[in-house]
């Protein structure tokens, strides 16, 4: 079975559509025209650029361009986090990629060698969407561990020094903060497993189920990420946070505020 | 007999601003030794550039005669009771709290029974029913004197205290004075209370960061 194509004259129906939500919008008095034109401007065109990009990569299948692409994926990933969690760059850059292309890489490799077993291992049509969503998935999870960790110990910093004083280490003493940032960042993936297909489609399956594939392969493909995203996200998280205490203090466990943007 | 406590020529410049300007002085096992000045002088400063909170620009700081270190720091901080003038409590209950120095290694074999924890409150006015509250509801007097029970308890030797009979009645600050007659401890502290300070055998003095007086009673 193959998908039904859409058309251009189709795909202009699918913009008008986005005139709804948007004059609804205007009516209630919101004014986010700009806001909702970058969006979808920017979707379209990292979208069309993503799939020119993906067209070249699966028609090559070349192990190295794959290795290049889900590298430039973590780099851009490793930026996003960091920005978005409010840390400088330029500081904690080297931790977090080492975070997260650990965890990607284990559980990709895991997932396509020991599990789907494909004829290359480095086959595009694999690695390139499986890293990609994992990916997406732990950099929300890495995201949310950082940002959670720094803040709560900048609110808590009396506290924090209170333990320091009472002769913890550095560890014992942003312990209590350590566990409840990584509870956080796993805590969406863990409610998303709980509820899925009962809430929600996921994605993946909605669009292998699509693209044609039995709902049976699709929910073992399902499975199969689910597991992998929690797995990589938790790794992730726990590299990031422990890897960026030696960067984030001096060495006498004074936290380096310079170094952590306001939230 | 060695000080336990030394500043040579410290200086502390941060975020562009001195903080403290060479300071030098010793204090020995015992004594009692309380910082005076106007507020943002550098009282404070002096208490937690001891216990590595503020970064030493030049100068040295020693503790027992230590060089203060990343190596060292955590020994010092072992080794001194640090009571600000709001402390954290850091747990649930009131019995969480004093409890929670054994939790982490440095301390763990030293678990308190019961009993002292019964008479560590008793020593400083406080009930043994405290135990089971709620360490958010207690007042800024009962904790002061919690934290203060948590490094006898610890029996630390050398307190480092804040304020720390700003929040208490007369009955409590006595309970506080009668623990710190004891010759062994040795005391630094920040106070403005006159009472506070005729008990210190020794008053710095400091303006704007630097050490301008410093007197000694015979008998405090």
């Amino acid at each position: 079975m193959n998908t039904l194509d859409i058309a251009l004259p189709q795909m202009v129906l699918l913009y008008v559509l986005c005139l709804l939500p948007w004059l609804l919008l205007w009516l209630i008095g919101l004014r986010l025209s700009r806001d909702i034109g970058i969006s979808i401007l920017r979707m379209s065109i990292q979208l069309l650029l993503v799939g020119i990009y993906l067209k070249m990569l699966f028609d090559l299948n070349n192990p190295w361009l794959n290795g290049l692409w889900i590298l430039i994926m973590l780099l851009v990933a490793d930026v996003s986090i960091l920005r978005r969690a409010g840390l400088k760059v330029r500081y904690f850059a080297l931790a977090t990629f080492t975070a997260i292309a650990s965890s990607i890489l284990f559980s990709t490799a895991y997932l396509v060698i020991l599990v789907i077993q494909p004829t290359h291992y480095y086959d595009a049509r694999y690695i390139v969407p499986l890293a990609g969503m994992i990916l997406g998935n732990c950099l929300q999870g890495n995201v949310i561990a950082l940002e959670r960790f720094y803040s709560s110990l900048r609110k808590n910093e009396n506290e924090y020094t209170t333990f320091l004083m009472l002769g913890a280490t550095r560890w014992e003493a942003v312990r209590p903060y350590f566990r409840d940032a990584i509870k956080a960042a796993i805590n969406p993936t863990i409610a998303s497993m709980a509820t899925m297909g009962v809430v929600s489609l996921p994605g993946m399956m909605t669009g292998q189920i699509l693209g044609g594939s039995e709902p049976w392969l699709a929910v073992k493909y399902q499975i199969a990420i689910m597991i992998c995203i929690f797995t990589s996200t938790t790794i992730a998280c726990i590299i990031n946070l422990k890897l960026s205490l030696n960067i984030a203090f001096n060495p006498f466990d004074v936290l380096k505020n310079k170094l952590i943007e306001k939230h | 007999m060695p000080p336990i406590i030394r500043f040579d020529q410290v200086l502390v410049i941060a975020h562009e601003k001195t903080i403290l300007s060479d300071i030098s002085f010793t204090l020995f096992s015992g004594e009692k030794a309380v910082l005076c000045g106007k507020s943002g002088s550098g009282k404070s400063s002096v208490l937690r550039t001891l216990l590595g909170l503020h970064a030493v620009t030049s100068g040295t700081v020693y503790f027992q005669e230590v060089p203060l270190t990343p190596a060292s720091v955590q020994n010092i901080r072992s080794c001194t009771a640090y009571i600000g003038q709001e402390p954290v409590l850091g747990a649930e209950s009131v019995r969480d709290a004093l409890l929670l120095p054994f939790q982490f290694k440095a301390h763990r074999e030293q678990q308190p029974t019961q009993q002292q924890l019964i008479d560590v409150l008793q020593r400083l006015q406080l009930p043994a029913d405290i135990l089971k509250q709620d360490s958010s509801r207690i007042s800024g007097g009962e904790k002061q004197r919690i934290a203060l029970a948590r490094g006898l308890l610890l029996e630390k030797k050398v307190y480092l205290l804040d304020e720390v009979t700003s929040a208490l009645d007369a009955d409590s600050k006595q309970a506080v004075f009668d623990v710190f007659s004891d010759p062994d401890l040795t005391v630094l502290s920040v106070a403005h209370d006159s009472e506070w300070l005729e008990r210190c055998a020794i008053i710095f003095e400091l303006e704007a960061g630097r050490l301008t007086q410093v007197k000694r009673h015979e008998h405090p």
